[in-house]
């Protein structure tokens, strides 16, 4: 069982852009174009927004 | 000088004559042999490889199919989107909750929807169950925008 958030998060960005890329492009550069743009920004966003909530703490 | 004749309009292609239905059929059936079937045969391995296995990950990352909820309106949504994923969704509900169930009983007393909430509740206590059940969802989504993909390839819309 994954426990890793960070592992999830990543492999669900793989396999997002993976599917897009074959389901919008048809040539073999363009979609590792896409997956690696949307991947690489599908990380990298949840990233930035998980450090902005850093400081935003749920209440206990 | 010699006007030439406008150039005729090709003949279809061939895939505009396939009845876009067995296609849709057979996406909803096993995800990614609609495009099998239309002669796009890596593209249907790879996104049967990519909705599998956003499917198993769901189930081990803690994922749970959804029951219809009468007080939860976004359930009904929920399982459109399991469906979509033909039989995995049989095969998810098995290993998740346990049975073929789709409707949580509506009176609150009715002992089985207790039974049902309860094993909903185990994978609800799984640390990852949001990531799961975001895959499970996610895979039901792909499989719709495939289904919808091998029509409009089908019907002549798309290459």
């Amino acid at each position: 069982m994954l426990r890793s958030h960070f592992l999830n998060m990543a492999l669900f960005a793989l396999l997002v852009s993976v599917f897009f890329a074959f389901l919008t492009q048809t040539r073999g550069r363009d979609r590792v174009r896409v997956m690696l743009v949307m991947g690489g920004a599908m990380i990298v966003l949840s990233l930035i927004v998980a450090y902005v909530m850093y400081p935003f703490p749920l209440p206990r | 000088m010699t006007e030439t004749a406008p150039e005729l309009p090709a003949d279809p292609p061939a895939r505009a004559r396939v009845s876009p239905l067995a296609p849709c059929v057979l996406a909803w059936i096993v995800p990614g042999l609609g495009h099998a079937w239309l002669g796009r045969r890596g593209r249907g391995a790879a996104f049967f490889t990519v909705v599998v296995a956003t499917f198993v990950l769901g189930i081990a990352s803690g994922g749970a199919s959804t029951v219809i909820d009468r007080q939860q309106p976004l359930s009904y949504l929920a399982i459109v989107d399991n469906l979509a994923l033909g039989p995995l969704d049989f095969v998810a509900r098995r290993l998740t909750i346990g049975e073929l169930v789709y409707r949580l009983p509506d009176p609150e007393a009715d002992p089985r929807r207790h039974e049902i909430l309860a094993r909903v509740r185990d994978r609800v206590r799984i640390p990852t169950y949001e990531y799961g059940s975001t895959f499970l969802l996610t895979a039901g989504l792909m499989n719709i925008l495939l289904i919808l993909d091998a029509f409009d390839i089908a019907s002549g819309r798309k290459d």
